[in-house]
């Protein structure tokens, strides 16, 4: 307490955020949805310390990630920086443990992340990402499970999506046959994607800036047509063996009505070299919602072993923003189901084991802490929404039995004590 | 097939008119068909999905009303118009329910545990659910529930309990169902033979 009455503000950075209860109700739902689905799939979770030396971090994504990179010195002098993502701890990790972890390696890792940038809406300083990632094989049965679990994680949370495939090693080889330089092939790959962002002729114009000759027939090329076998029928003359299997072994998994192939699609990091995918919410406006692909020798960084993976980022913060919008959690409820309330203060011992019965039957329960007026106990319940209210009166003691409120209808009913927990345990609740 | 029950003899009727001879059934659980390689599993009737899912047999005659209940995703072949009944909810009369909205936050026997929980949903009707395997119609007369979710053909039971209907679930009736496993064109047998046209 400060002697001089003077209060700190209780402020918080600009682009962090408080979560209520309300919130982590909601982000917890989502969160063990999509955990759920990892673990499904054999995914181990992992995760890694969030003050980093900055040597482990700052390096790996070019200038603007590293102006991007929240870093700084301890009082011991020693610099240090805070993730920008999951993928490179994710990789200082693998190449520190590879000896001691079963290979392929699978994990998954929802942690906070930090950058240093502008804030603007869904796009905050402080934020989760939920990364997978397959370590240690080349086979194309990893890229076409990779695919499996978004299907799975976006059914789930009842999302409508398409993911877009491309391989970047097809996309690669076109370029370099239609006259793109060595060098130029990872500039021209980044204004490729910005496509969606900045329109084709804009597109058009960056390439030739580049010194692309003809930038038009190009991206004809890359444009998806109607249909799978009419867009791959355009790139008969490169090698779409990639392509071709990781679709059969979709359409085996039954997730190929999920699939887009995109030719166009580019990704813009470097580090990609086979197949890759972007996930689009057919609700507009939502952008990308995860996205991910074939990566060699991420770990090369760290140590001299040679790994291939493949792995996807979902971006919780968007998947949040657009269940919200989608009217997704409009019924949600925080942790208690029944509030047990205090009649007076001779009904206090038949309260208490009531509560504790349901508490040992595995029903979320909590008792009101005083015996107060009925009308403030219930306030307390619709405050935290709690759905039934458990009421032990002088009446109902004399007939041994309970009335419940039901906080949503305001009916009232009463039973025999004897069946309270059963009623409880076995109340269906119908959700239109 | 059924078992035992009110199934069980118009099943034998229908195959019967398809021209299979069987014996007289005893207490044998396998039968085989007299005049074709056909045989007969006698099972107990919610056990019948199960035997067809998991392709142990090819076919399967059962009620709508367990095929519902089990969320069973067979393909119905053929409707056989027997074994027809009705899943109703019923309250004692002078309960004032009138109607199954009324029935909010009430409690409801019954066997059938997932066809009432579909119901409710579709009706927006939350209720606690007393699961009970039989002789569901004594529950409200016993105060361990306000309604109940029942088969009845007739009625005369319900009204034999002082029980109304207020609300109709599902109608139901006997069909027959095949396995997902079921290979036309490997097995080779004289039922599928008469069934093929309606495969």
């Amino acid at each position: 307490m400060k002697k001089d009455g003077l209060k700190i503000e209780p402020k918080i950075l600009k682009g962090t955020r408080d979560f209520t209860p309300m919130d982590m109700a909601k982000r917890n739902l989502v969160m063990d949805k999509i955990r759920r689905i990892f673990e499904r799939f054999g995914y181990d979770a992992i995760e890694t310390p969030i003050i980093c030396p900055a040597d482990t971090i700052l390096g790996k994504y070019g200038d603007e990630g590293d102006r991007m990179t929240y870093n700084f010195d301890d009082a011991g002098g020693r610099r240090l920086a805070l993730p920008f993502d999951l993928t490179v701890p994710f990789a200082r990790f693998f190449a520190a443990n590879y000896r001691e972890l079963p290979l392929p390696f699978k994990r998954y890792q929802i942690q906070r992340v930090w950058r240093a940038e502008k804030p603007q809406k869904g796009r905050l300083r402080e934020f989760y990402q939920c990364d997978i990632d397959i370590i240690g094989t080349k086979n194309l049965i990893a890229e076409s499970e990779i695919a499996k679990v978004i299907v799975n994680v976006f059914k789930e949370l009842g999302i409508d999506f398409t993911i877009k495939v491309n391989s970047r090693r097809l996309l690669n080889a076109v370029l370099r046959d239609l006259g793109v330089e060595d060098g130029k092939v990872v500039d021209v790959v980044r204004v490729i994607d910005k496509i969606l962002k900045i329109g084709e002729e804009a597109v058009v114009q960056e390439l030739s800036d580049l010194g692309v000759v003809d930038a038009k027939s190009i991206l004809n090329l890359l444009k998806p047509e109607k249909d799978f076998a009419v867009t791959l029928e355009k790139f008969g003359k490169y090698d779409t063996g990639e392509v071709r299997d990781f679709f059969r072994n979709c359409e085996q998994l039954g997730i190929i009505e999920f699939l887009e192939f995109d030719p166009s699609l580019a990704r813009g990091l470097d580090y990609y070299t086979g197949i890759i995918y972007e996930v689009v919410s057919k609700d507009c406006g939502f952008g990308t919602i995860c996205a991910g692909g074939r990566y060699d020798d991420l770990c090369g960084l760290f140590c001299d072993e040679d790994f291939s993976g493949v792995g996807v980022a979902f971006g919780f913060e968007r998947v949040m923003l657009l269940l919200e919008e989608l009217g997704a959690f409009d019924e949600i409820q925080l942790n208690s189901k029944v509030l047990v309330t205090l009649f007076d203060e001779e009904s206090i011992s038949d309260s208490l084991s009531i509560y504790s019965d349901l508490i040992e039957a595995g029903i979320n329960t909590e008792i009101y802490f005083e015996p107060v007026k009925l009308g403030k106990q219930i306030k307390y319940a619709d405050k935290k929404r709690i759905p039934f209210v458990v009421i032990r009166g002088s009446e109902e003691r004399d007939k041994d039995e309970v009335a419940i409120k039901f906080m949503t209808s305001g009916k009232q009913k009463v039973i025999p004590r004897s069946q309270l927990t059963t009623y409880l345990l076995n109340y269906y609740e119908s959700k239109e | 097939m059924q078992k035992r029950g009110r199934l069980q003899e118009p099943s034998l009727g229908f195959l019967e008119g398809l021209g299979l001879q069987f014996k007289p059934n005893g207490s044998k659980l396998i039968d085989s068909c007299l005049n074709a390689d056909v045989e007969i599993l006698y099972v107990r009737n919610s056990d019948i999905p199960q035997y067809v899912k998991y392709g142990v047999a090819d076919f399967g005659i059962v009620g709508e009303n367990v095929l519902a209940e089990k969320k069973s995703r067979l393909k119905v072949v053929e409707k056989l118009g027997f074994g027809k009944c009705s899943l109703v909810i019923a309250v004692p009369k002078g309960s004032g329910v009138k109607d199954v909205r009324d029935l909010g936050e009430e409690r409801i026997a019954t066997s059938y545990l997932n066809i009432l929980k579909s119901y409710l949903m579709k009706e927006g009707v939350s209720a606690s659910i007393v699961e009970i395997n039989g002789s569901v119609e004594i529950c409200p007369f016993l105060n361990l529930s306000d309604a109940v979710c029942d088969i009845t053909q007739t009625g005369r039971t319900l009204v034999e309990n002082g029980l109304e209907v207020v609300a109709g679930v599902m109608d139901s009736e006997a069909v027959l169902v095949c396995s997902p496993f079921l290979n036309k064109e490997v097995v080779d047998c004289d039922f599928i033979n008469l069934l093929k046209p309606k495969l």
